[in-house]
């Protein structure tokens, strides 16, 4: 018998992860609306239960609105090294059982089960896989099984919590044809809007369309959502996905124009971001500066830079990309930065830009900062500042602010898998993280929250 | 307009200036040949606005006149002809142009000669004669450094310092620096000028293996170069080059010589072990010994090789880009290198342990920064 070309692909995702793991540990939860995020009322909600999900709650929900909507829900806090280690004993599960899975997020994996059903029977074993990991963490978890990633991750996404579904060859097309365009991952809102107004509702209308009138209104994006569409989706199951980028962000307590300690935050953000990277031994080449404006307006700009982990390259572009980006008049409530393209190694000195002091300076500070911890040495500018502390390298929580980003997916959510772990701020694009800024008026929760 | 000439020859000719010809131009007839005839001469152009090239050959010809014709056509004709005279006829008014061989006919459209982009003559020039093997040497050990970044144009191309006492040349990126001092060509005037990489890397694949005088013209803005039939004309990179003498370090107390084969067949083997992008090595010296270590943590690939080699100076940990240092080793090619070092993060020089007569050659490469 010749392996069929065929893929077998099953999606594995943890219900309501972090939830899960904070009833695990805190068994009075059970039953009970959870919600998961910030403490203080501009934190967002990270994570919710299915009971907090009735009462219309959803992540990425400001707090206070979840509050009001549900008076009586409970709010926890984030235990985001417990929520890595469980992680990583499901993991340890399917790398026992799997040869080549990916793990595309903190409680996403997919598995490719491909010629696996002439032994075993692919669904039977996922089903198995599927009784190990509860029985083995207690965790509670979905799976779908077909013939690619996309309409795995769909089947998943549909039938959870606590299930699984199969979807047969040569069925994808008909299983997604009555679905919300909504529901094809890469579908975000701006795009779901650009779809309603076409008055493409249901999947179906769009596998009726022709692949050249979405490459018209949304480009090659179009052209791969189409194809998502008509359950076509070729892409490989990853086994190891490479870091791939290091990023900083911080709501304030209140909105601000303050342009000036908005740059001091960011020259603060970037010098703990170059410092990590110099720590680990990695260069980035691509700066993405963020802000949010107060009606939630996020904009991102980004420039190339030759490889760099150091403060007096990254710093300038940093400025230069916010001076072009703060173009409106208009409160800011959040900034971030992020820096990507990351490869291994060290600074390569430059023969005519670098003195031999400035270098010396670098290796001085860092190891002053290894020794005594990461505020040991720092720019005077980000001395009001103090950033959440951990490093965005493993996520536990030490000494440096930032987040990791295991892979850029433009849209956030369950489509951002980005690190949820470290930061479930950076899942909701909203981490409910403040400054503290000595004197101010504001409540004195600040940097406390973790 | 008609002429006679030898497929082969022409051919010849072509492909020592076909280089210079860019595809995609804003400016279509920068992708033709110019042929223009005067007194029985064909001198053939090609440009890009910024290097431009000529060559002449003999041809029988009645009248003069000028066509530009299109260069991936005609020199995918001439390739697969075999050796044998050519009749080109070309009608004026509509610029046709007819290729007569012994096995028929091929016809093609040409453009207007007069608009071809006028190529720049030599204007107050001052000029000097250096043989070709020290052009070529020269390219040959200073070209792979020369930087790519538009940003800094001064560092694009090779730095040509002529005066009384000698020829240097000098190129870098700013991670590496080669200076290539010939003292037997002698200028009578001090100066110095920027050659932009294209035309140096067209210069070198141009100049013959025979010797022969290159005579080289420069004025403010162009540099000519001339030898056997050949013209090379080129805009002059209007920078300032970067002070290179102040960050050649003088003090390095420590030095290593090595045969060049074993550290080459050493590095070569162990960047495949290194970061795709960095090529991180690290050198460390001890004793007479060297170790060299490169590895890729994402993959988790590691290589390690310990050289024997002389070593004076106290023990030290270096990293560079293997890349650059296999670079530099191969160009220089020479039986023993030595190695000088100071610090971690200053300058490394690389010397031929045996200096030639009449030149001097100096290799720098800057270390990678490394956490202590």
């Amino acid at each position: 018998m010749i392996l069929s070309p065929e893929k077998t692909i099953v999606h594995l995702d943890l219900d309501c992860f972090f939830v899960a793991v904070s009833r695990l540990m805190n068994p009075a939860l059970n039953g009970k609306p959870v919600v998961v995020g910030g403490n203080s009322d501009r934190g967002v909600v990270s994570a919710c239960s299915y009971e907090a999900r009735k009462y219309g709650i959803h992540s990425a929900m400001p707090i206070k609105l979840a509050k009001r909507l549900c008076p009586e829900a409970l709010i926890v806090h984030g235990d985001y090294e417990m929520y890595t280690k469980k992680s990583d004993e499901v993991t340890e599960i399917i790398r026992d059982k799997v040869p080549l899975y990916e793990k595309s997020s903190v409680d996403e994996f997919y598995m490719d089960l491909t010629g696996m059903d002439k032994f075993f029977g692919c669904y039977k074993w996922a089903t198995e896989l599927w009784h190990k990991v509860k029985k083995e963490t207690g965790l509670p978890s979905s799976f779908g099984l077909s013939v690619n990633k996309t309409v795995s991750k769909v089947a998943t996404d549909d039938v959870k919590p606590d299930n699984n579904k199969k979807v047969d060859r040569g069925t994808e097309k008909a299983y997604l044809a009555p679905m919300s365009v909504s529901k094809i991952p890469m579908v975000g809102e701006k795009t779901y809007q650009v779809l309603r107004q076409m008055g493409v509702e249901k999947i179906h209308t769009l596998q009726q369309m022709p692949v050249e009138l979405m490459r018209d209104v949304l480009g090659e994006n179009g052209v791969t959502i189409w194809q998502k569409a008509n359950g076509i989706d070729d892409s490989p199951v990853i086994p190891y996905s490479e870091r791939k980028s290091v990023s900083s962000e911080e709501t304030f307590d209140q909105d601000t124009i303050d342009v000036t300690k908005l740059k001091s935050l960011l020259i603060t953000m970037t010098e703990k971001l170059a410092l990590q990277l110099r720590l680990e031994t990695k260069l980035s080449s691509c700066i993405t500066v963020k802000i949010r404006y107060s009606n939630f307006d996020t904009h991102t700009m980004q420039c190339r830079v030759p490889y760099t982990n150091c403060d007096h390259h990254l710093i300038p572009r940093v400025k230069e990309l916010f001076d072009k980006l703060y173009n409106r008049r208009m409160l800011i409530r959040l900034v971030g930065v992020r820096c990507s393209h990351l490869v291994g190694g060290g600074y390569q000195i430059n023969l005519f830009e670098d003195s031999q002091e400035m270098i010396r300076l670098y290796q001085a500070m860092d190891n002053m900062r290894r020794r005594y911890g990461d505020n040991a040495v720092q720019r005077a500018t980000g001395l009001g500042f103090r950033l959440r502390d951990f490093n965005p390298f493993n996520g536990i929580r030490k000494g440096v602010a930032g987040a990791v980003a295991r892979n850029e997916e433009p849209r956030a959510k369950s489509q951002e898998p980005r690190a949820k772990i470290q930061e479930p701020g950076v899942r909701n694009q909203e981490p409910g993280v403040k400054i503290q800024e000595p004197g101010s008026k504001t409540s004195p929760v600040g940097a406390t929250v973790w | 307009m008609k002429f006679i000439v030898s497929s082969g020859s022409l051919l010849k000719q072509l492909q020592l200036i076909a280089g210079v010809v860019s595809t995609n131009t804003v400016l279509p007839i920068l992708e033709d040949f110019l042929f223009d005839i005067k007194d029985k001469k064909l001198i053939v152009f090609s440009t890009d606005l910024e290097t431009s090239m000529s060559s002449s050959l003999d041809v029988e010809a009645n009248e003069e006149g000028k066509i530009a014709i299109p260069a991936k056509l005609l020199m995918d004709i001439l390739k697969t002809l075999p050796e044998q005279p050519l009749t080109f006829s070309i009608n004026d008014q509509n610029l046709a142009i007819e290729i007569t061989s012994d096995k028929g006919k091929y016809r093609l459209t040409g453009e207007n000669g007069d608009d071809f982009p006028r190529i720049p003559v030599p204007e107050e020039t001052k000029e000097i004669k250096l043989p070709s093997s020290v052009i070529a040497n020269a390219i040959n050990k200073t070209l792979f450094a020369v930087g790519t970044d538009d940003m800094r144009p001064a560092m694009t191309g090779v730095n040509f310092e002529l005066t009384p006492e000698g020829i240097t040349f000098v190129a870098t990126d700013a991670h590496r620096l080669v200076r290539y001092k010939r003292l037997d060509a002698k200028a009578t005037k001090a100066t110095s000028f920027i050659v932009p990489k294209k035309a140096l890397q067209l210069l070198g694949n141009a100049i013959p293996a025979e010797e022969t005088q290159v005579k080289i013209s420069y004025n403010s803005s162009n540099a000519f170069f001339n030898f056997g039939h050949v013209k090379l004309i080129c805009r002059l990179i209007d920078a300032r080059f970067p002070d290179y003498t102040a960050v050649i370090p003088t003090e390095n107390p420590n030095k290593l010589t090595i045969q060049s084969s074993d550290l080459l067949s050493s590095l070569r083997r162990l960047v495949v072990l290194s970061n795709k992008t960095t090529h991180q090595a690290t050198f460390k010296m001890s004793g007479s010994e060297l170790s060299i270590n490169t590895r890729d943590l994402d993959f988790s690939n590691e290589g390690n090789e310990t050289l024997v080699c002389q070593y004076d100076g106290e023990d030290l940990e270096i990293a560079f880009n293997a890349k650059f240092v296999i670079d530099m080793i191969a160009s220089m090619n020479e039986e023993e290198v030595q190695f000088e070092f100071s610090t971690p993060s200053r300058a490394c020089i690389m010397t031929p342990l045996n200096k030639k007569d009449n030149e001097d050659l100096l290799m720098l490469v800057m270390p990678i920064m490394v956490n202590t």
